[in-house]
């Protein structure tokens, strides 16, 4: 405790430091009166006395220094007076100040906003309590890498395993329609089991979450509502509890509300009860669950791993049909969130840090042609007794005030920024936790900018610290100017790396233009334009039965189609793209049928669909009334087995034979070069006759290779409505315009649905690249930043050095060297410089375009033409920038270059 | 008359021991009393105790308080703390210890 109550003292110290300093020169003063009254006293004369009180005092000046020095301040004294007057150098040279917190700000605030990011995705952990215990866990057949979950599989893990806390079982995310109260709308609901919330650790703000058994037939009207959800529809009131919503025409009453933070799954908008019978889920071999779990304490994820693979192994010998090769994989349910924004975030993160480089050394070729205009100044202070290291900190403090106006700056356009990326939904990152402003952040970007602030003003001021005192007070500034070689080797290097991060950085965002290039004109299979796609979601608590929907179906189309400008409708399950359904498919008769098994994207759609958007039939033919009628009675009475015997497993059901058309990669995978028309293969347990092989249609990514895909008339769907219904349109006009007439339309038809998703199938597409095209922005950007500022500071360079050299040029000229002589003996200067940039910036532009393959399509890391063009152009942009000042110096006539001084 | 300079790191031991025998005292005091006691062999360089001074003040082992000197003027007067007690017992062993040592370097034989 001593150290603080001396730490208290030297603060009283200085808080009072007038105070002491005044009481200290009053004591000395006492003293040496009293002494010098004392020799005046044994009869020595005044002038005599106070000679000698003062010798025997000693320097006054010196001990009040030293009493100063020991109140342990001086280092905060130098520190006030270094900013001080490193405020008032800023300030009385207000261009270089200026641009250089221009520069900064640019740099800093790029950085911060894109930490700011990466920090609530990546670095925060998930907001809830111990996060690193909450798992998800995923299955894993066929050796595929992970899939959903099936919900029959789970329950035995549930009851089986020893090292979950708890687990919880959740839906995907579904469209259901919320009505009763105005407009009809969609909202996003998640069914969970009763336990999700305290698997989580989440407790509601108000009210409570589900208690236990409300996860069953009967008691599950009961629901969670999203902070957000209960600011639209309940205006935040307290009220809200007991209410009801009314949720596919069911009302459901309202038991809690999430504080708002919560966000998991993210955009949910209320959470109601799962129904945990094999029917409310799904039976083994069908995979369309998410699971969470809290591990025990002290519980690893590989313990927790291992101990549900027992489980799955034990399951594959009880059910081998379904679950033979088919394992768990346990992982955290961070790493599982951010899996695909680690990599895109890391390289934006390490782009803008390479901007920040760039922009730190403009700053300090700034300095550097600074520290020569105020030689003699450093010169003047160093002869009067500045130490070196002093005068070291002083220019430091300069420049870390420098890069704090910076970081002040730039923070104001990143917080900006912070709450642009926070309220647009639409940014593919994870949500769990908010972005903004906070105490990591403001941590990072004052250590930055201070970081920033050395790397950039040391060199310099290394530099303007080693003067040379006799040569720097003669009023030449020329010989100084030519003395420092070491000067011109930073600068030179300061150029050099300018050049070479810019490159790149303009390769990576080529590689990325390409790819995006590439993927535009990427081949998806379908005919996008004029095409609008909207989805509806059809309750089956109101269309119970199938005849029912099939109905609506009919009635719709034929209202769609009758429509001003329209020219064609169809329905579909899901979208080109947007595929998420997989089913197993066999060929029948397969000695082997696991062996022979293909995963096989399925569709549901009206006949229609395919001259919609034009897929082309290859072979065969496409549903006639007949079959669309068969598939109805198909679903009815597959529906009906299934109520029976939830896992009617895995014999061919003759009895329900029906009709697909397959997708020609399907086709190729089932029966290879040969003619499938006719052909019978096993969907499931269904029996399917193939009548047409279509185009192949990408299905799930524009990236990836279209995958083998097989269509099924739409009343197929069985109880599915998992899935909204899609309505297609080809229009006659701009198809954006039909939008209103649609969702007119199906109001008649049913004034409680709602229409939702309303896009074009050009946003469908580009909704797809959206990563790409975002990442593509924002490196272009920053490749762009980096490229303007590497110019300027070539640019600045060189008409430093230029201008450094306008005697030189002069005397040549004068002698009589030609204008092509000097331009060349310039422009090989800048040249041999732009040459070592570009080799070390190709070097590493192959690393980062290495390090960032996986985020290319269609294009090679190493592509060839993307580094050529680069090169050349930023060659070019190097010469340009030389050229300039050059040609402003050939320009000078030799007289006047030679009084130049 | 020849002075000696007081042996370094000396200066506190002898400031702590003359304020413990006479309670407060301001800066002259002090200087005259160590060179009284010294017989005047002893001579602190005056301004020199000050720089030491604050620094006992930062460390505690002093207090200082504004008083009126006989003459009627006002001045500072040092007290020894309990620390500052304490500390001199501990300079005052460790200058023994040293004095002990040279003693016995120079005597040996």
């Amino acid at each position: 405790m001593n150290w603080l109550r001396e730490l208290a003292r030297r603060l009283r110290m200085l808080i009072h430091r007038r105070q002491f300093d005044a009481d200290l020169e009053e004591e000395m003063r006492l003293h040496l009166e009293l002494r010098q009254q004392e020799h005046l006293e044994s009869g020595t004369g005044a002038d005599d006395a106070r000679a000698a009180a003062q010798r025997r005092f000693g320097n006054p000046a010196y001990l009040k220094e030293e009493s100063h020095i020991a109140w342990g301040w001086e280092w905060f004294e130098h520190l006030v007076e270094d900013v001080r007057y490193g405020l008032r150098m800023l300030r009385q040279s207000p261009g270089f100040t200026s641009v250089a917190v221009l520069t900064l700000a640019l740099g800093i605030g790029a950085n911060t906003t894109i930490f700011s990011i990466v920090e609530a995705v990546l670095l925060r952990p998930l907001p809830f309590p111990e996060p690193d215990r909450v798992v998800q866990v995923l299955q894993t057949p066929k050796g595929l890498p992970y899939v959903s979950v099936s919900g029959e599989d789970y329950f035995d893990w549930e009851s089986e395993n020893h090292t979950l806390e708890g687990s919880s079982i959740t839906t995907w995310t579904q469209n259901y329609n919320a009505s009763g109260a105005g407009e009809p709308e969609t909202v996003a609901i998640v069914r969970t089991e009763a336990n999700f919330f305290s698997v989580l650790g989440a407790d509601p703000a108000l009210g409570r979450g589900f208690a236990p058994g409300e996860d069953q037939m009967g008691k599950d009207h009961v629901a969670v509502l999203s902070y957000g959800f209960w600011q639209r529809h309940f205006g935040g009131s307290a009220d809200a509890l007991g209410k009801t919503v009314e949720l596919n025409y069911q009302p459901y009453t309202v038991v809690g509300i999430l504080p708002r933070w919560f966000n998991y799954p993210q955009a949910t908008d209320i959470w109601i009860p799962i129904d945990k019978t094999v029917q409310g889920t799904s039976a083994r071999g069908s995979y369309s669950y998410r699971v969470i779990g809290r591990l025990k304490h002290g519980v690893t994820i590989e313990q927790a791993q291992s101990d549900l693979s027992t489980i799955a192994a034990s399951l594959a010998q009880l059910y081998p049909d379904t679950n033979r090769d088919n394992g768990v994989r346990v992982v955290s349910l961070k790493s599982r969130l951010t899996q695909n924004s680690r990599p895109r975030l890391l390289l934006l993160l390490a782009a803008v840090a390479l901007v920040l480089l760039v922009a730190c050394a403009n700053v300090a070729n700034l300095l550097l042609a600074r520290a020569v205009r105020r030689e003699r100044e450093m010169a003047l202070r160093a002869s009067l007794g500045a130490s070196k290291t002093r005068i070291l900190r002083q220019l430091l403090t300069e420049s870390i005030l420098l890069s704090l106006a910076g970081a002040a700056l730039g923070l104001a356009g990143a917080s900006w920024c912070m709450s642009l990326a926070q309220s647009t939904t639409w940014l593919p990152i994870p949500r769990e936790n908010p972005i903004g402003l906070n105490t990591t952040v403001l941590i990072f970007t004052v250590a930055v900018s201070v970081l920033v602030g050395v790397l950039f003003g040391l060199a310099p001021a290394l530099e303007a610290s080693r003067v040379n005192l006799a040569e720097a007070l003669k009023e030449s500034t020329r010989s100084v100017a030519s003395a420092s070689r070491w000067r011109r080797a930073l600068r030179d290097g300061l150029v050099i790396a300018e050049i070479a991060i810019s490159l790149s950085l303009l390769v990576g965002a080529g590689l990325l233009l390409r790819s995006f290039a590439r993927m535009r004109s990427a081949d998806i299979g379908v005919h996008a334009e004029n095409v609008l796609t909207a989805a509806m979601a059809l309750p089956n608590t109101k269309y119970r039965t199938l005849p029912e929907r099939r109905a609506f179906y009919d009635q719709l189309l034929a209202h769609v189609q009758g429509l001003p400008g329209i020219e064609d409708v169809a329905l579909a399950q899901t979208l080109p793209l947007e595929g998420d359904h997989t089913w197993g498919s066999y060929p029948e008769g397969a000695s082997d049928w696991r062996a022979a098994s293909v995963p096989e994207t399925v569709n549901f759609v009206t006949p229609d669909y395919f001259r919609l958007l034009g897929i082309p039939f290859q072979a065969g033919r496409n549903f006639t009334p007949q079959e669309f009628n068969r598939a109805l009675s198909v679903s009815e009475e597959f529906a009906d087995l299934l109520r029976k015997n939830p896992n009617p497993g895995i014999a061919e059901h003759r009895e329900f034979a029906c009709s697909a058309i397959l997708s020609r990669a399907a086709a190729q995978a089932l029966w290879p070069n040969q003619n499938p028309i006719g052909k019978v293969f096993v969907s499931g347990v269904i029996p399917v006759e193939v009548i047409g092989v279509v185009g192949d249609v990408k299905q799930t990514d524009i990236r990836d290779a279209a995958g083998p895909q097989a269509y099924f008339p739409l009343t197929q769907e069985l109880n599915n409505w998992f899935y909204p219904e899609r309505i297609v349109v080809k229009t006659k006009m701009a198809p954006e315009s039909a939008a209103s007439a649609i969702r007119t339309s199906v109001q008649q038809l049913d004034s409680s649905l709602s229409v939702f998703s309303v896009r074009t199938m050009q946003q469908v597409v580009a909704e797809d690249m959206q990563d790409t095209s975002l990442q593509t922005a924002l490196l272009c950007i920053f490749a762009t930043l980096a490229l303007v500022l590497a110019a300027v500071g070539v640019y600045g360079v060189m008409s430093y050095l230029v201008t450094q050299r306008t005697r030189e040029i002069g005397v040549r000229m004068a002698l009589g060297a030609q204008p092509r002589h000097v331009l060349s003996l310039l422009m090989g200067h800048a040249a041999r410089l732009s040459g070592i940039g570009v080799a070390i910036g190709v070097a590493m532009a192959l690393t980062l375009a290495r390090l960032m393959s996986s985020l290319l399509f269609g294009v090679a890391p190493t592509d060839a033409l993307t580094f050529l063009v680069v090169v050349v152009f930023l060659i070019l942009v190097t010469l340009l920038a030389c050229y300039i000042p050059t040609r402003r110096a050939m320009r000078v006539d030799p007289i006047i270059a030679l009084r130049y001084e | 008359m020849h002075r000696d300079e007081i042996p370094p790191g000396t200066l506190y031991l002898l400031i702590l021991k003359t304020l413990a025998r006479s309670g407060e005292m301001h800066g002259y005091e002090i200087a005259n009393s160590i060179q009284r006691m010294s017989d005047d062999v002893l001579q602190v360089e005056e301004g020199s105790l000050y720089p030491a001074l604050q620094r006992m003040l930062i460390k505690g082992w002093v207090t200082a308080t504004w008083g009126t000197t006989a003459g009627n003027r006002r001045a500072r007067y040092y007290q020894l703390t309990a620390a500052g007690r304490k500390q001199l017992t501990v300079e005052r062993s460790e200058f023994e210890r040293v004095v002990g040592a040279i003693t016995r370097v120079i005597e040996a034989v």
